[in-house]
This record gives structure tokens, sequence and C-alpha cells, in this order.
């Protein structure tokens, strides 16, 4: 059994959770991805599942560049506590997907000013979207967990990833400093599209994940 | 004065020689500290519900800047990093101000952020973060001179602690803007 501690600061998760959270993010994002890849007809051809604990506020160097702007697509799961899954996509990828989806119009970047500009037919495809990512993701959790995790219609912003990222921080750092991020990046070549698919659960449906999972669950709060 | 150095204090610099402001964090900077000749410019990239918190005193040449996550704290919990809650960051920003050569009655407060960036009911965050913030300074008799708030944009806010002056440059726009 393996006993080493990964020490983030005062917050200790055992390497074996954080394996299983990673898996989970796997299990999770691989259902997302399959339906995606059945929609769009094309292989994923990148997929790399991280999971961390970290300090509410570094959060945002879990990204690469925080302050290009992005889609996101935001859906809470209500549990007794909560999980949240947000999807976050460059422009371009926005872009290659309305057009590749539409076949009445083609969409240009400068189109894409806000989420207010967007007409309603790509507005409603960015949504759907996020519901079919966000439903396989949560459907393949509550398989694995045997739990029901049902998120709601998701909502979407346009903006630099560090704004977009400060409502959810609020909400999970409410009574702890760490927050718990499983995060996986995937990539479409062949229609240049990138994304980046994060689960993050509250603390509280962490120990409750871990005892589902019958493992030792030592979560200093 | 304060010999051990806080924890939530933003003590290194940019290449430029000035302070970013993490969440849940703070900057100050007064005449003591100035290297150079460089007065610092204090600034946060990407303020969402957030609240930027500036407060200055022209006169003794103190400034500061915290970064606001939460209304509230929550009671009987061990708090590490209180510039997190609106309640409890504008009374120590301004107890740090004072520590650092501020007089009480020349104290000025800036406040940007609170967006609602993502457009769902239930989402109060920027909404309740800026009355938060508020209804402190004002049970604090400190002064708003000015106030960019609301809206569903991201912020980018920079402070010049040499004139005072503050430019904010919101989501979508190309220029800072300078508001104060």
């Amino acid at each position: 059994m393996n006993n080493e501690y990964k020490k983030s600061e005062e917050f200790q998760l055992t390497l074996e959770q954080i394996d299983m959270l990673k898996e989970m993010g796997n299990i999770g994002s691989g259902h997302a991805i399959t339906a995606l890849s059945n929609l769009l007809n094309y292989e994923i051809d990148v997929s790399l599942t991280t999971a961390e604990i970290i300090p509410f506020w570094r959060i945002v160097d879990l990204f690469e560049d925080p302050s290009i702007e992005l889609f996101g697509i935001y859906s809470e799961i209500h549990l007794k506590s909560d999980l949240s899954i947000i999807q976050l996509f460059t422009k371009e990828s926005i872009i290659n997907l309305i057009n590749f989806l539409n076949v009445d119009f083609k969409l240009s970047i400068e189109d894409l000013r806000t989420v207010k500009d967007l007409d309603e037919l790509s507005l409603s495809i960015i949504t759907e979207i996020g519901n079919i990512l966000s439903g396989h993701y949560a459907n393949a959790l509550a398989d694995l967990l045997s739990i029901k995790l049902v998120p709601n219609v998701p909502t979407v912003a346009l903006d630099s990833l560090n704004a977009m990222l400060d409502e959810i921080v609020a909400k999970y750092s409410q009574i702890s400093d760490y927050m718990v991020l499983i995060k996986t990046n995937l990539v479409i070549k062949d229609i240049k599209l990138n994304c980046v698919m994060c689960f993050i659960p509250s603390l509280e449906i962490l120990k409750n994940l871990f005892k589902i999972l019958n493992i030792k669950y030592d979560i200093n709060l | 004065m304060n010999n051990i150095e806080p924890i939530d204090r933003v003590k290194e610099k940019t290449r430029d020689g000035d302070f970013n402001v993490p969440i849940g964090h703070y900057a100050l900077s007064n005449s003591k500290n100035i290297s150079l000749n460089h007065s610092p410019t204090i600034s946060i990239y990407g303020l969402g519900s957030c609240i930027a918190l500036v407060l200055f005193d022209k006169t003794n040449n103190v400034s500061a800047m915290s970064h606001i996550l939460l209304p509230k704290a929550q009671p009987n919990k061990e708090i590490r990093f209180p510039h997190k809650y609106a309640n409890l960051s504008v009374k120590l920003l301004m107890e740090e101000l004072l520590n650092h050569g501020a007089v009480r009655d020349n104290i000025r407060a800036l406040v940007v952020g609170g967006s609602k960036i993502f457009n769902f009911d239930s989402n109060l965050m920027g909404f309740d973060n800026t009355s938060s913030v508020k209804e402190e300074l004002d049970s604090l008799k400190i002064q708003i001179i000015k106030e960019d708030t609301g809206g569903s944009k991201g912020r980018n806010v920079k402070f010049d602690t040499k004139n005072f002056s503050l430019s904010v440059k919101s989501t979508g726009e190309k220029e800072f803007k300078k508001i104060y």
C-alpha cells in the first residue's frame, strides 16, 4: 500500500487518492470525448487528464495563459454539496465547431465579440456542446459511484480565464483555502479544436467519493 | 512595526518593479519602499466577481490594494487569508495604512469589480461582494471617491502609487482608461 503523502502546505491527499481522482477524470472525460467524437465524426488526437489540489489563489497557474479571452461553458451539479463542470474553448475552436456543425452561414472572429452579440443558433450550438460534454461526464461518474448526478443547463461566458474562475473559486473556497481541480486537455487536430474540461468537486463531496470508492479518506479541512 | 512578514502580503515585484495581487492577498506601497525612484503600479488582471479595493492617503503617500473574493467570513473558522473576505479586508487594509504612516481622515477608497460573468439567477457573488465592501467602508466612514462595479465583463485594474491614478480595461476593450 502506497503511503507516500503529497504535501500541499497543510493540505494532504495521498498519492492513491490523487490517482483515483485522475482516474475519475479519465472516466468522465472519456465518455464526454466519445460523445463529442461521435457528434463530429472525428477522433480525438490528444487527451490528457491531471488532478491537483491547489491553494485557491493559485488555480490560475494551472492554465497556460489566464489573460486570453476564452469561451467558458459552466454547469453546476447539485448534490448535498456541489460539483462544477466547466469547459474552456479558444475563440478559434468555437468558430471551427460552429462552422463545422452549421451549414447555413459561416462565423468569423469579428462576430465573436460578446456572448450577447452571438446569434441564437450559434449560442444554442455552444450550449448544446456544453450540455453533451457535461452530461456525459456526469453520467459516467454517476454510474461509477452509483449516485445521481444531473448537471443543470450550462451558461456561456466569453472572458479571461481569471475573471471566469472568480465565481467558481468563491464558491469552493468559502470554507477552505484549497480546491481540487481535475482537468482534461483535448485536441482534435483536423478541425483545430482545443478544449479544456474541468471538474471541480467540493471537499465535502470528495470525502463521500473516497468513502464510496473505499479508500481511506484523510483530508485535513 | 510588524517584523514578521504576513503570508498574504505581496512582496515579489514583477520585472517592471510592480505588484500583481492574487486573490486573497494585498500589496502596500509607501515612501519607504520606493526603489530606484520607481513608484510601483499595483494591479489585478482578470477581476470577475472579485473586488479590487484601493485605500490611499495622498498626503502621507501610502497606498494599498486588496483582492477580495467573498462578502463575509464564516465565524469560528481559522482564517489564514482574511483579505479573501470583504468584511475583514476593509478593516485590515485600513489598519495597514495606519501602521505605515497614513492618517485616518485622509484615507480614501476606490472600488472596482463585482461583475456577473456567468449569467444564471442564483449568481449574486459580484453583487454581494460590492455591497459588502461598500457597507464596511461606510461603517468606517471612509469615502469612496470612485467606483467601477457591476456589469457582465471582467476587468483589469491598475493603480499608480506615484500619482494615485486608477485605470481600468474591461474585457473586449483595447486600451486602459483612466477613471480617476
